[in-house]
């Protein structure tokens, strides 16, 4: 058994002020257990509960380079960036309701002034509320490290519970998410087992609309696998396609059938089959109507 | 009884505590001693398993003290003591002995300068497992013939009890003719019912601090509801003279029952202080109390007979509880479900047979109604059944038959009985009904919405109080010390507790109406111990009120009366010709001759002339057993939506009726049923601690992340809470009042219950009703629909 | 481990101390500096019984390592009244019922602070969705929303005049 009174682990504690102080420790301890410090939200809970080792730990907070969102063409957000600071930005409510209502969805306001848009990419945990309107919008990361930086989509970045595809001496620096399709309809929707909890399901969707035709969209789950996953098959059913009601219940009903859910502490696969179908089907009507379209 | 005109009692008055709001309030867990070690336990990684040896050796070596269960006393004990002691089984030592009968169960305990280094000490720790089993998790599993005894043996009073079938106890008891009174029915219903083990989830994680004293001695604070049992318990366990163990009594953050028996953590930091011949203090995690506390679950099996007319003829109610690892006080506990049961409504023949049953599982204890809201739940559901079989509104089946003013109620157990003196159950349903716009209630078949409203309504109450004509097997007294200081301020020395329902404002109340001495001048928050208190059984039983408060109102009449006795000396009067009174103005009591009040004296003229003279204290202390355990009625009318695509179920007004008697303070007295609707809640639609069937650990692992509780989202706003106070006087309470606390849960789960059936038709016997159950029984029910129309 | 000093202001006042890294800000509250007003409830951010103030916004202590507060400014609820004279929300707390066994008192009203900075128009649903992650046992909540309630801006004002 675990105490979650106290911490364990012994490490360094370094607090870097510029981006490339904090490559050159990462660099330097890559072969050793380091950890990045963003909001600590996930990470002291992982220390307190799994017991994971530490040797090294670097607070990026301090770093004035990752504390900003630059507003141009879309966002492009820090890896210091406060959830909270992001709810209260009126482009991401108005531009991104998704995204907002998926942070907003989040824990309590304080985790939310702690905890970070990119640690909670990076906890990469299967019911992170962040993700799936972050693939909806086609959210890109900028990686660095002292060797370089690459720029990867974020559905490539999750590997697995927990698992992505950094490297030990990368740090993910920035989210950016590109500007909206005009006609781009989004929104997200989850159920936990009170309001604000860690989800049974959540989901994002993103319809962009070209007169009655859905043009294009994304259908993204998390809690159903092992990471977030886009119902391909659904999506199919709607592209180029005119929307009617009967469709977005085919494609609900389709969404579901794609879906691998488990049983846990949290719900039932049985019953998360059954919920993924009536939570795809009311958040792709309320994605239509946002993106202009009508209803039938 | 004509109400009398009351200075404090009744005033929506302020909380006095100010520390709550300053962070200024103490509890166990802030108290810090010079010198202090921090403990921590090692828990069994194990659910059911041998211990052979456990050696502590290379934690020793890193500075640490530590004890294990070759370092403890031998004394068996029950860690609660509200039972006779003939009457009290006993299966427990302060560490287990041979072997660990749940996972979690504390088993060695460590004590060094930060809790680090004796989290670190804890590591090095070499346990030598023997035999292990297979955990025995469920009442059939635990029952059956081939199951390993939990226990071998175990105590009743001073007789060793074989165990049988893993049966920790039973209890049967017949009135009447059961079956004569089937025979009479027109219709019989037998249901199965369950409730689930739900964790009481108190914010203050349970925890001790314990100072070894110069004389051999002790000195505790603890998180307990009483302080004397606690002490009792120790001197028993350790060997000490009770004058030389001191517990202070010390706010709690919250119990809701799980305090009610000595905590099992505080044994171990007292056996770590003698030890260490250091102050120790032990704050447990929250992973450590998930595997310390549960509600009882109860399985009932109840058989109701009714006549066409709605009267019953009989009910059989067979019920068993799992009950953990250890036996805290479940033969009582069947003792107050046999009770509730009883006391519901009038069955005129009854037959119930209660059996507790041991397993490997977190001990179970009380929790806000000891059984009621278990058997409440299988009761109110099913009067609900019987209405519709009988084609019956559901209020008048209840009015036709609930006990009331006349009646006999149980109030704890059979043996603690008293007649009814005061009821408002009548003018609850009514008024609540009217509230509610319960005649605007429409049938679940009429229902074909995505949204489905229903309307439910459930009663029941609780006992104040365990006092009775008789003593019965239950211990209970209160006591107090009350003096007039020098200035004419008055101390109240009382070991009740206050759980935080307000019963120290309550107590002030009483003794600021009896003195007239203003509420602000009344000392009760702190500076409180067994030393300096006599006895108080515990807060439990809903009790705090009708017999704390009806103690301290016996002492302030006895100091009133010493008062008026020196006065009249002075006053060169007899006493029955003077006046007491409070005189807002001047912030003081003051007494005066009959029909001269410009003659008054301030009883604060009057204290210190009784000092500056050397007369004396104007002081007295006593005791008081209650002759009466009056039920306090609660009535819920919930409201409910379900949606019947996701299951989810939404509560978006309750009309809540309470029947305490004269309500002391309105404010802390709402506020106590409001919070029971919220835990009731939890209970109805959310909240069990299930566990993993392999190893027999918790499925949450401890850990409040998944265990939820009530937010602010779930409960229903402001505006549409309503509650309401029946117009009840009770005779035997001080100042007409009875209790709230327990009672104003027991209903809220049957509530919801029968509100979703109004909703969907379908009726649930098992609690919580997740959306999960909800949507399964919603596609069952359409299959089988499909199915009867040949689809 | 080695230990590190840090600066930091605490409920007003400059504060300089000694913690290693991985010391919890609760603990060092609660146990070194002997405010215990702040508690320890769940230890992983889900109750909000150990809530303070980080620069004015609330966070949680037991989540937050001390080191990290160097050069910032913590208020605990000991820093919340002035001088003897309560905040409005800790009277109005106690007017209304709002508090039975206290103990997520501390963090609820410093909470509800920052909701009233942020907002001090908030509407009974603002004021619910933002005190959301402050777990009561005990009242059932609605008390405390009420007090809160009764502390924005409009009906406030009505109250001091």
């Amino acid at each position: 058994m675990h105490n979650t009174r106290f911490l364990t682990q012994e490490f360094e504690y370094f607090v870097p002020h510029t981006l490339s102080e904090a490559l050159d420790l990462l660099f330097t301890y890559q072969d050793k257990r380091t950890k990045i410090l963003a909001g600590g939200t996930d990470l002291l809970v992982k220390m307190k509960t799994l017991g994971i080792g530490v040797d090294y730990l670097i607070n990026i907070n301090e770093i004035s380079e990752i504390k900003n969102v630059e507003l141009d063409k879309g966002l492009k957000i820090g890896a210091a960036v406060k959830l909270s600071q992001l709810e209260k930005m009126k482009a991401v409510k108005e531009e991104y309701p998704a995204l907002y209502e998926g942070i907003t969805s989040m824990a309590a306001i304080a985790i939310r002034n702690m905890a970070t848009l990119v640690g909670n990419i990076c906890n990469a945990s299967p019911a992170g509320d962040t993700i799936p309107p972050l693939v909806v919008y086609g959210a890109k990361l900028r990686i660095v490290s002292k060797k370089g930086e690459r720029v990867i989509p974020l559905e490539d970045f999750i590997s697995g519970v927990g698992e992505t595809i950094l490297k030990r001496d990368e740090l993910v620096s920035q989210v950016i998410i590109p500007e909206p399709y005009k006609d781009l309809g989004s929104a997200f929707c989850k159920k936990g087992r009170v309001k604000a909890d860690i989800a049974k399901i959540n989901l994002a969707v993103g319809i962009e609309r070209d007169g009655d035709i859905c043009r294009d969209c994304r259908i993204v789950l998390g809690s159903v696998f092992s990471k977030t996953l886009r119902a391909y098959k659904s999506e199919e059913i709607l592209r180029g396609k005119v929307i009617k009601d009967d469709l977005i219940i085919s494609a609900a009903k389709r969404a579901a059938e794609e879906i691998k859910p488990i049983d846990d502490v949290r719900s039932t696969a049985e019953y998360r089959n059954e919920l993924a179908r009536v939570m795809v089907e009311d958040t792709l009507h309320i994605a239509w109507e946002r993106a202009g379209g009508k209803r039938w | 009884m004509e109400k009398e005109q009351y200075d404090f009692i009744g005033q929506p008055l302020e909380i006095k505590n100010i520390g709550k709001v300053t962070g200024k309030e103490l509890y166990s867990s802030d108290i810090n001693i010079p010198g202090q070690l921090y403990a921590v336990i090692l828990r069994s990684p194990h659910a059911h398993a041998e211990i052979k040896k456990v050696d502590y050796s290379e934690a020793v070596k890193v500075g640490a003290v530590c004890i294990g269960p070759q370092d403890v006393p031998e004394i068996i004990y029950n860690e609660r003591i509200v039972s006779i002691p003939e009457k009290t089984y006993r299966d427990r030592t302060v560490l287990p002995k041979e072997k660990v009968r749940h996972k979690g169960e504390a088993l060695v305990a460590c004590a060094a300068e930060t809790e680090e280094k004796a989290w670190a000490a804890l590591q090095k720790i070499k346990i030598e497992w023997g035999k292990q089993w297979k955990p025995l998790l469920t009442l059939e599993k635990a029952l059956s013939d081939d199951a390993p005894p939990i226990y071998d043996w175990v105590y009743l009073g001073e007789e060793k009890l074989k165990v049988k079938n893993n049966i920790a106890c039973e209890r049967n008891i017949e009135v009447g003719d059961v079956e004569e009174g089937f025979r009479e029915a027109d219709i019989v219903i037998e249901k199965t019912f369950h409730t689930q083990r739900v964790y009481h989830m108190q914010f203050e994680t349970k925890s001790a601090v314990c100072v070894p004293e110069a004389d051999g001695g002790i000195t505790v604070w603890t998180t307990s509801q009483g302080i004397h049992n606690v002490r009792i318990l120790l001197g028993n366990i350790f060997n000490l003279p009770l004058s030389k163990i001191n517990i202070k009594r010390i706010t709690l953050g919250g119990s809701f029952g799980s305090s009610i028996q000595m905590n099992s953590i505080t044994p171990i930091c007292v056996a770590l202080a003698l030890k260490a011949k250091k102050p120790v203090k032990l704050v447990s995690s929250r992973e450590d109390d998930f595997y310390d506390h549960a509600k009882y679950p109860l399985k009932t099996i109840l058989k109701v007979g009714v006549k066409k007319d709605g009267t019953f003829t009989a009910a059989h109610c067979r019920v068993w509880v799992e009950i953990g690892g250890h036996n805290i006080q479940a033969y009582p506990y069947l003792g107050c479900v046999a009770g509730w049961f009883a006391s519901l409504y009038k069955w005129k023949n009854i037959k119930y047979e209660g059996t507790a049953v041991y397993t490997n599982k977190v001990p179970t204890c009380a929790m806000q109604g000891y059984g009621n809201p278990q058997i409440n739940f299988a009761v109110e559901s099913m009067i609900d059944i019987l209405a519709e079989e009988l084609k019956m509104d559901p209020i008048n089946l209840r009015l036709k038959n609930y006990v009331g003013k006349g009646d006999e109620f149980w109030g704890q157990g059979p043996t603690v009985r008293s007649i009814i003196r005061s009821c408002g159950v009548e003018e609850m349903l009514l008024e609540g009904a009217k509230l509610a716009q319960w005649e605007k209630r429409v049938p679940h078949y009429q229902k074909k919405e995505v949204i489905r409203k229903g309307m439910g309504v459930a009663r029941g109450f609780h006992t104040s109080g365990t006092g009775g004509p008789n003593p019965g097997e239950v211990i209970d007294y209160s006591g107090a010390t009350i003096k007039i200081n020098e200035d004419g301020s008055v101390d109240v020395l009382t070991a009740l507790m206050d759980l935080g329902g307000g019963t120290w404002d309550a107590l002030a109340k009483i003794v600021a109406e009896v003195l007239k001495v203003p509420f602000e001048k009344i000392g009760i928050y702190n500076g409180i111990d067994t030393r300096s208190t006599v006895f108080d059984v515990n807060t439990h039983a809903t009790r705090g009120v009708y017999c704390g408060g009806g103690a301290v109102k016996f002492v302030a009449e006895k100091v009133k009366e010493i008062l008026l006795n020196y006065a009249a000396t002075l006053f060169k009067d007899l006493p029955e010709n003077l006046v007491l009174s409070c005189n807002k103005e001047l912030g003081q009591a003051i007494i005066y001759p009959r029909e001269i009040p410009e003659n008054y004296k301030t009883i604060g003229e009057i204290a210190e002339y009784a000092h500056t003279t050397s007369w004396g204290t104007l002081a007295y202390t006593s005791t008081l057993r209650q002759k009466n355990c009056p039920p306090c009625f609660i009535t819920h009318f919930v409201e409910v939506e379900v949606n019947t695509r996701t299951g989810e179920v939404k509560i978006p007004r309750v009309v809540i009726m309470g029947d305490s008697g004269t309500i002391i303070n309105p404010n802390l007295w709402e506020g106590q049923i409001i919070g029971a609707f919220s835990r009731g809640l939890g209970f109805g639609l959310l909240e069990e601690t299930d566990y993993h069937p392999e190893d027999g650990s918790l499925r949450c692992k401890g850990l409040v992340t998944d265990y939820k509780i009530p937010t602010t989202l779930e409960m229903p706003k402001i505006e549409d809470i309503i509650v309401r106070s029946a117009h009840t006087y009770e005779p035997t309470g001080p100042f007409g009042a009875k209790g709230i606390g327990e009672a104003a849960l027991s209903s809220v789960g049957p509530a919801i219950a029968n509100a979703i059936y109004n909703a969907i038709g379908i009726r649930f016997y098992e609690l919580p009703i997740t959306p999960e159950k909800i949507l399964k029984s919603l596609q069952e029910k359409e299959e089988n629909l499909r199915k009867r129309r040949g689809e | 481990m080695k230990k590190m000093e840090i600066e930091f202001i605490l409920n007003g006042k400059k504060r300089k101390i000694e913690v290693k890294p991985n010391d919890l800000l609760i603990n060092i509250i609660r146990e070194d500096l002997y405010l215990t007003g702040t508690k320890y409830g769940c230890g992983l951010g889900e109750c909000g019984v150990c809530t303070v103030l980080l620069n004015g916004e609330p966070v949680l202590s037991c989540l937050t390592l001390a080191i990290t507060v160097d050069g910032k400014e913590i208020t605990t609820i000991e820093g919340l009244a002035q001088g003897d004279e309560l905040h409005p929300l800790q009277k109005a707390f106690l007017k209304n019922g709002a508090v039975q066994c206290g103990f997520c008192t501390p963090g609820m009203i410093l909470t509800a602070t920052a909701l009233l900075r942020e907002n001090p128009d908030a509407t009974e649903d603002e004021i619910r969705n933002y005190m959301r992650g402050n777990l009561c046992r005990c009242t059932g909540y609605v008390q405390i929303i009420k007090a809160i309630k009764e502390c924005t801006s409009i009906k406030n004002k009505g109250l001091t005049n």
